[in-house]
């Protein structure tokens, strides 16, 4: 009787047509839509003019320290952003112009590893949304920047997490994740109530006893064996399903404490966004030893799989393969990979099985490929319904990691073991920028550059992908042939993620410049220059003159 | 000012610290995305081939480094631990290559020489009961000795009728508060000025935080039939001894 009502619920949503993930005059998501598409159907900056792109404007944060890793949003002309340190600012999108500051006080000893960056905000029911570096989740009156409630989700010191990912705004919920997937815990997903800041739900990552997938870990390894939450989900309304990416368990590298496949961790969970009731998931890396996490943006997007239309789930695991998940199930579909140094695994077969598994000994230092970094990093990769291309980073380097028995403690990290940067098995270390089918991986176009590109990526219905690269160069490219059309030196190392808007029937580009967060930390490992490379917090904005328009 | 650095480094070094003290950095300090291995760059700044006046690297390691991801110590490590730390990140100055050796893990890697928690048993499972992170918790809203969210009163100090405390049958904190909307629910006075309240909402846990304009606020009235029996009945009777166990053993000291 379900079976049935589900499949006739499918058939209706193929009938409604495809989800629209595009966005137009405001970047209302952290991804854009809740798609996570981040494409902007505006045109005006096009592959023709793109190399008369000037600066409107730039905004200073203040706070260097971190880097700017967030994406900015825009409703109604109106910029919403937060900068390290969990400074938020409401700016005019079009003139620069501050119209509101809040920064939020953070007591002086933060102590824990996930800081001070954050990735942004949720704007939405006349108010903004975002979570602390001291694990609070906080909501401010969209016109004044006044705080209306703060809610401390847990304490910091003891769990070691805290939230530096954007919520997202579903209904009348905020739904924020958490990290601490490094550390002894264990993770979640909490909804809270946008008017009294009440909580909604809470869906533990992990199960408890008595419930289903407890079996997954044994001994007591579940109270502390990580699963976080640490970046932002999708929502599809059609489906009215909540899909959220699980990241890591712990120790991350030591696995003999927890035998078992480790649910949640490395899932793809979708859950009903009224109850946090689980729905289904998919485990992309049963019992992950490498610190592979499944927490990167789930893009939704529409395609045919083998001439028929399916609506898929996308994930980029940080193993370096991206996994396509039908949507409606969580059934596996395709699993291709975005970096060529990956020994960690063989390959993964057609129904989703991890082929070779390569896990690392206890005791003595072997080579896994792609580094803890990954095989791409959390910046975000970009769906363009033009192209039907699915444009991300890749990243070839290695590490030498050396596991080691560890017990949890409460509050500290809890890897496992150690590690250090080595290059990669063939060919340079470093990173490239590439175009894709989604479904098949198929590669039609490759952006070498000599760094790992840490910066999200914005392709648009002008066929442009706009992206930056750690030594300050923002550039666009364009969409079908990859060629570089334009490149703008900021002056900083990017890490954040550009968008695109229009106020009055100008479009807009606009990219956080600004390099730092753990991943830069790691860099002068292998390329010891990185460690000078200048930290910064400048919102930069361009847009064509006005005459060329 | 090299050579002195150096000659520094030299006389301060006692292997056996040095080698007590790498062992600690590996386990506690080279890890994720804090320090690198042997002190290669990572999320923390490169201490290789860098010199650091031992008093500031001890304080460094103690107290934290505020408003930076450094965590203090000094509850996690002993004195004599972090003092081998301090040893070992100096020995360290001299180093010329960017890269440690090749096998990061100096032998005899074991457990962590984290202070242990020094209460008889009873206490000890009420401490683990009262921040237990697995059900809603005494320290989503009380704190002990700084673990746990001090929205109530913290507890460190309160020893009399613990017990008869956590069934709280009457508390003279908490208020109704009573809003112009019509809404009204348990509260707790945070704050207030000419123009704004703060109140704690305590209809569900964890508490929320939340600020209105005075003129939203109709009443704060006394609220003698407010319970605090919804937390305090997730745990058995057996477990709510043990943690009177831990606030007791709070209160007097280690």
């Amino acid at each position: 009787m379900r079976m049935r009502t589900g499949a006739v619920l499918c058939a209706l949503a193929g009938m409604l047509g495809a989800q629209d993930g595009s966005t137009h005059a405001d970047w209302p998501h952290y991804g854009g839509e809740r798609s996570a598409w981040r494409y902007s159907a505006l045109d005006q900056i096009n592959r023709s003019n793109v190399g008369r792109l000037q600066a409107a404007w730039a905004f200073q944060t203040g706070k260097v320290d971190g880097g700017f890793n967030a994406t900015p949003l825009v409703v109604d002309g109106v910029m919403y952003v937060p900068s390290s340190w969990n400074r938020v600012f409401a700016i005019d999108a079009e003139t620069g112009k501050e119209i509101w500051h809040y920064f939020y006080q953070n007591p002086r000893e933060i102590g824990v590893i996930y800081s001070p960056w954050t990735r942004g905000v949720a704007v939405g029911l006349g108010r903004v949304f975002f979570g602390t570096l001291d694990n609070n989740v906080v909501a401010l009156d969209r016109a004044t920047g006044r705080e209306l409630w703060r809610v401390n989700v847990e304490d910091m010191h003891q769990c070691g997490c805290n939230i530096t990912g954007a919520p997202l705004l579903v209904k009348d919920k905020v739904v924020v994740g958490v990290t601490g997937g490094d550390s002894a815990h264990r993770g979640y997903l909490t909804a809270f109530d946008v008017n009294t800041g009440r909580r909604a739900w809470r869906f533990w990552t992990i199960p408890g006893p008595g419930e289903k997938g407890h079996e997954t870990w044994a001994g007591d390894s579940w109270k502390m064996g990580g699963g976080a939450t640490w970046m932002t989900g999708s929502y599809d309304p059609e489906l009215d399903l909540l899909y959220w990416g699980v990241g890591n368990a712990a120790a991350d590298f030591y696995g003999e404490a927890r035998k078992g496949t480790n649910l949640y961790t490395d899932n793809i969970i979708a859950l009903d966004p009224d109850t946090g009731k689980l729905k289904w998931h998919y485990q992309e890396v049963p019992h992950d030893v490498w610190d592979f996490d499944a927490a990167f943006e789930c893009v939704l997007l529409d395609a045919p799989v083998n001439g028929v239309p399916r609506k898929l789930l996308l994930n980029v695991n940080k193993g370096g393969y991206t996994f396509v998940i039908d949507r409606t199930n969580g059934e596996f579909v395709s699993a291709w990979p975005v970096a060529e140094n990956i020994n960690w695994i063989s390959g993964v077969d057609s129904k989703g099985n991890l082929l070779g598994r390569n896990e690392p000994p206890v005791g003595k230092p072997s080579l896994v490929c792609p580094s803890i970094g990954g095989g791409r990093q959390w910046n975000h990769g970009s769906y363009s319904p033009r192209t039907g291309w699915f444009y991300t980073t890749g990243i070839e380097w290695c590490q030498e990691v050396t596991v080691t028995p560890e017990e949890p403690r409460e509050g500290i990290n809890f890897f496992g073991g150690v590690f250090h940067l080595k290059p990669p098995m063939h060919g340079p270390a470093g990173g490239h920028l590439d175009a894709y089918d989604p479904v098949t991986g198929k590669k039609f176009w490759s952006y070498p550059s000599k760094y790992p590109l840490l910066a999200s990526q914005l392709s648009t219905a002008g066929d442009l992908v706009f992206s930056g690269d750690p030594e300050g160069n923002f550039f666009a490219l364009d969409a079908r042939t990859g060629q570089k059309l334009w490149s703008f030196p900021t002056g900083s190392g990017h890490r954040g993620s550009p968008i695109s808007y229009s106020v009055r029937g100008r479009q807009f580009i606009a990219t956080p410049s600004g390099w730092g967060s753990a991943l830069a930390g790691l860099l002068p490992q292998l390329w010891p220059e990185t460690e000078d490379f200048p930290p910064g917090s400048t919102m930069f904005v361009f847009a064509l003159p006005v005459e060329a328009r | 000012m090299i050579v002195a650095a150096l000659l520094l480094a030299h006389a301060a070094a006692d292997p056996a610290l040095v080698a007590r003290g790498e062992r600690i950095f590996a386990q506690s300090c080279s890890v994720g995305y804090c320090h690198g291995v042997a002190g290669a760059a990572g999320r923390g700044p490169r201490l290789r081939g860098r010199s650091f006046a031992s008093n500031y690297l001890y304080s460094a390691i103690r107290d934290g480094i505020p408003s930076s991801a450094m965590p203090a110590w000094k509850d996690r490590l002993k004195t004599e631990d972090i003092r081998a730390v301090v040893e070992y990140v100096n020995s360290l100055a001299t180093a010329t290559d960017a890269a440690p050796p090749a096998n990061p893990m100096p032998p005899g890697i074991g457990p962590a020489s984290l202070p242990s928690f020094n209460g008889p048993p009873p206490a000890a499972r009420g401490r683990a009961l009262f921040s237990d992170p697995t059900r809603e918790n005494c320290g989503v809203c009380h704190a002990v000795g700084g673990r746990g969210v001090a929205v109530g009163p913290e507890l460190t100090a309160r020893s009399a009728d613990v017990m008869a405390r956590i069934h709280a049958t009457e508390s003279r904190h908490v208020l109704l508060a009573r809003l112009q909307s019509g809404e009204q629910f348990p509260a707790l006075l945070a704050s207030q000025t000419a123009d704004e309240v703060r109140l704690y909402d305590l209809t569900s846990a964890p508490p929320v935080l939340r600020t209105f304009a005075r003129s939203q606020v109709v009443s704060m009235a006394q609220n003698p039939g407010w319970r605090h029996e919804d937390v305090s009945k997730t745990y058995s009777p057996a477990e709510l001894e043990d943690i009177v166990a831990y606030l007791r053993w709070a209160a007097t000291g280690p």
